[in-house]
């Protein structure tokens, strides 16, 4: 503290009551009872993402105009985001915190916007120099197989792929048809893991000249052979001529293959496979009718599949259930039941009951079964641990064979996209641990996005860098007032009358302008973007910028604990801890 | 380049072309246009201006003193109960000697609720250490904008800019508008004296003892003492690039007369034409327009009313238990002079209430009737 300065008068006195002395000695941080401190939080979105994608830095590089850098940054933990932003079924969507606003970001566009840039520059991925550190084995080029060959690839391994199909895929190419996922996208995203040097082998399937045995020189193997049989209906009749399973039609279409059908076709089930084979038979010029044994409400398909099914021309009728095919010549007799709902069965739906005598018939050309899809397990090793149709793994994808693991479709019930590249991404990083002698169990732990199951390679390959508190923000912790109402951009779709033309993408992608508008409307749950609130509004000047993985740090000294920034963070970064006392 | 232009643009202007750094602002009616229209041009990205919005007039000025303090060019508009509202900011900004400007468009304090113009706002503030200059029309409130940045930044103090509702606030009138290198030739960048620095840190307004404190309220009274000067050397320049200008006290009518009739304000426009008249009908009279009210331009007035037997003052303003306040001013700043004339103080058009040419003639002729005043304060258009 200056000694106050006496003056003989006004001629030596300055203008103002100024001291050249400062205030520094005055540390004002100890009449702090609360600390204010930086950390970057789990947007929900992450947090919902099956993928484990970094949605908010994504959409931030989008603001930021580096659409390539989004790019980059999908890449670190998809190599589908062509893939997913068109097909994924976008859970992180009905987490964004966007919808208690206003409406949610379209993040699937976003993420389809940026992988569609970069493919639009040609930009490629390049193969990690060095010496492979072993050789992997990977069984089945579905999403599960590709996304493990690929961050095995990028964690320096020598990957081979063994594919039964002539083109890799799996039921990214065989499942989904094309007027949802163009086989251009595919091919580009797979080439692309080809270029960090994955070899693929297709025409090879598993179990005939292929073995595990066969695979002794390989360290470790990952099987993701997928869920490829169609469940049937054990109704009778169903295995008659012109009965077809919905999974092998598709598939026959996708491979551009030769169907043969009449001109009525009824579809048995309610799911994605019901619709994509009713909207795929009306593109060849067919009448589709889909019959569900539920209602609307209970009907497991996503609404705007849905939506654009009944725009293109298909009929749907619910609480109606098969129970026999019969033959008239060439035309199929459905024998079906009428049904209502009666109380909530084990999947919380209400359970469909048949109406005594209710009988009636529905005449068709050819019946289609999409009733489910299950494992073909018979081919698989026999010491592999099996369970109500799925095989056993542990958490990370381990089975009980050493040096085996297993996951997608072949090891879950959840079978999407999604959750299938993410096993994917899991199985990749133990199969590192494994490698190594490391815990995957204490390395999953490390990495998980909130509270998993979903787990970030980013972390995993770079720990100090992407620090983030698990806990997912919630719409509460957000200060909304630094945020506008503002409405959702659509994609926008083809006329269905050119749409049932043929197998063109039904949707179109966003602009760039259009894009950037999406993007900004994004509140960067629990991510600093550099608002500079805390900086500005701060009454002690005490917010110090950083610009590196921590964006800022607070100068205990003189932060009186006021907690303004914490109030003025408009997406929740900074966190209020008591002080120790 | 002349445009068609209400007082309130002539305020944004004045303010874009003095090149000013940080604007803070509340909406109050009928200032309102100005700062809208500022944050229009700021939030185009046509000026580099910070534009900051804030819960309050006190919230205004309070923002206004710390960019100030931290050096740059500052600006706020307000009216009535706004000024009322920034009142305690408006003494800080004096003492801590920070030359911002401010525009205050005249308007009555309630109750009863009033949006018309009465000078009664920005005269309660007469104490606060601001300099107070009062305009007539558009044209002189741009250049007033101008001039009193200049003014400001030499002695460093505030300055007030004052214009009536309504009658200039929302009236088109023609206006000349400078170019940006005219005025940025007539008005150089601020360059401040002490300013916030993170180098080199120091304490601001830290506390004067009774040792210290009459001595900064002395400095404060000799910055105001050379208003006077500097405002009339900026005015000099300022005609000498524009061709136009305004003095604290202009004189118009007869050069010499027996009665003089002082106004402010837009109801000096009006006394012109009323003056004019009764000088052809050979009445013996002329007008006093004072713009200048702080620093109270004493020795100027005087010099312009000696000979005069009679002034009238026309006050659109009222201190309840005097009168007129700048009737108030004259009398006080006469006292004990030689040949003090006899004032008369008229008070009229509160609220906005029209002072219309009929009114001023009654005034005059009131005056040139009568050897001195009849009462301390003579109501004006009253409806008894």
């Amino acid at each position: 503290m200056s000694d106050p300065i006496q003056f003989k008068g006004a001629s030596e006195m300055p203008m103002i009551s100024v001291s050249f002395g400062h205030m520094d000695w005055n540390k004002t941080g100890a009449w702090r009872a609360q600390r204010p401190f930086y950390e970057d939080k789990t947007s929900p979105c992450s947090a919902a993402c099956p993928v484990g994608n970094d949605i908010a830095g994504f959409i931030q590089k989008i603001t930021e105009e580096d659409f390539e850098g989004a790019w980059n940054l999908i890449q670190e933990e998809n190599p589908f985001p062509g893939v997913c932003g068109r097909v994924c079924f976008h859970p992180c969507e009905s987490k964004c915190n966007r919808r208690d606003y206003d409406e949610p970001i379209a993040i699937h566009a976003l993420e389809r916007f940026a992988s569609d840039f970069a493919s639009s520059l040609g930009k490629k991925l390049k193969k990690i120099p060095g010496a492979r550190k072993g050789k992997i084995a990977v069984i089945g080029s579905g999403p599960a197989g590709m996304s493990c060959a690929y961050h095995l690839a990028k964690l320096d391994y020598d990957v081979t792929v063994f594919e039964s199909a002539s083109l890799a895929g799996g039921m990214l190419r065989t499942g989904i048809p094309s007027y949802r996922l163009p086989k251009d996208v595919l091919d580009r995203e797979i080439s692309n893991v080809q270029e960090l040097g994955v070899e693929i082998r297709t025409g090879t399937p598993f179990a005939e000249d292929l073995n595990l045995e066969g695979l002794k020189n390989y360290q470790a193997v990952f099987i993701a052979t997928g869920a490829h049989r169609g469940r049937g209906l054990h109704i009778p009749g169903e295995r008659r001529k012109g009965v077809f399973s919905g999974l092998d039609l598709l598939k026959k279409i996708n491979l551009s293959k030769k169907v043969k059908l009449g001109d009525k076709i009824a579809i048995i089930g309610g799911g994605n496979t019901a619709v994509d084979v009713a909207r795929s038979v009306i593109r060849l010029g067919k009448k589709a009718t889909i019959l569900y044994r539920r209602s609307k409400e209970e009907i497991p398909a996503f609404d705007e599949e849905m939506v654009e099914a009944l725009e293109e021309g298909v009929k749907i009728r619910y609480l109606v259930n098969p129970i026999r095919v019969q033959q008239k010549d060439s035309l199929h007799r459905l024998e079906c039941l009428r049904m209502e709902l009666g109380e909530k069965d084990e999947s919380g739906r209400r359970k469909p009951l048949p109406i005594p005598d209710s009988n009636f018939f529905f005449e068709v050309d050819n019946v289609i079964i999409a009733a489910g899809e299950e494992v073909e397990l018979s081919f698989l090793p026999k010491r592999l641990e099996k369970k109500e149709g799925i095989v056993l793994t542990q958490k990370d994808g381990s089975t009980g064979i050493k040096g085996i693991f297993a996951g997608g479709d072949l090891t879950s019930n959840q079978r999407t996209v999604a959750h299938a590249i993410g096993s994917g991404k899991k199985a990749a990083l133990a199969i590192d641990c494994y490698l190594k002698g490391n815990d995957s169990e204490e390395a999953l732990r490390q990495v998980l996005i909130g509270e998993g199951p979903s787990i970030s390679m980013f972390r995993y390959l770079h720990p100090q860098e992407r620090l983030m508190n698990p806990h997912a923000v919630t719409f509460d912790e957000l200060n909304t007032d630094y945020f506008e109402p503002s409405r959702r951009q659509r994609e926008i779709k083809g006329l269905s009358k050119k749409r049932i033309r043929g197998f063109g993408e039904v949707t179109s992608g966003f602009t760039e302008g259009i894009a950037l508008d999406e993007a900004e409307r994004c509140f960067s749950c629990g991510t600093c973007v550099g608002c500079e609130n805390c900086y500005v509004f701060c009454p002690d000047a005490s917010i110090i910028k950083m610009g590196g993985v921590i964006s800022h740090q607070v100068d205990y000294d003189f932060c009186k604990g006021c907690g303004i920034c914490f109030s003025e963070c408009p997406r929740g970064v900074i966190s209020l801890k008591e002080e120790a006392r | 380049m002349k445009k068609v232009i209400t007082g309130n643009q002539a305020v944004a202007y004045g303010v874009i072309l003095s090149r000013v750094d940080v604007i803070s602002a509340y909406p109050i009616t009928p200032q309102t246009t100005i700062v809208e229209e500022l944050s229009e041009l700021t939030a185009s990205g046509r000026t580099k201006t910070v534009f900051l919005k804030v819960e309050s007039e006190h919230s205004a000025m309070a923002a206004l003193i710390g960019a100030s303090t931290g050096g740059v060019r500052c600006f706020t508009a307000t009216s009535s109960h706004g000024l009322a509202y920034m009142h305690e900011m408006l003494h800080w900004a004096s003492g801590a000697r920070l030359p911002i400007v401010l525009v205050n468009v005249n308007r009555a304090i309630a109750p009863p609720w009033n949006i018309w113009s009465d000078q009664s706002d920005s005269l309660s503030q007469r104490d606060t250490g601001w300099v107070q200059l009062y305009c007539e029309h558009n044209q002189e409130v741009l250049d007033t904008v101008l001039q009193a940045y200049r003014i400001a930044e030499s002695v460093k103090l505030p300055v007030m800019v004052v214009l009536d509702a309504y009658v200039l606030s929302h009236t088109s009138e023609p206006v000349e508008i400078p170019t940006a290198e005219e005025v940025d030739a007539f008005l150089p960048p601020y360059c401040p004296g002490y300013t916030i620095d993170t180098q080199e840190p120091m304490a601001f307004s830290t506390i004067a003892t009774p040792d210290h404190f009459l001595e900064f309220r002395y400095k404060i009274q000799k910055a105001m003492e050379q208003v006077p000067e500097v405002a009339k050397k900026v005015d000099d320049e300022f005609r000498t690039r524009f061709n136009r200008g305004y003095s604290a006290i202009e004189r118009y009518g007869k050069e010499e007369a027996e009665i003089l009739l002082m106004t402010s304000g837009t109801v000096t426009g009006t006394s012109r034409i009323v003056v004019e008249k009764l000088i052809g009908k050979g009445y013996d009279v002329a007008g006093l327009k004072i713009k200048r009210f702080r620093p109270f331009p004493v020795e100027e007035i005087y010099k312009e009313i000696r000979g005069a037997k009679k002034v009238a003052v026309i006050d659109r303003n009222l201190s309840a238990g005097v009168g007129g306040i700048f009737a108030q001013e004259l009398r006080a700043s006469l006292y004990s002079k030689e040949k003090e004339p006899q004032i008369f103080g008229f008070v009229s058009g509160l609220g906005g209430r029209d002072i219309t040419p009929e009114l001023i003639e009654e005034a005059i002729r009131y005056t040139l009737d009568r050897p001195q005043s009849e009462e301390e304060i003579l109501w004006l258009g009253l409806k008894k």
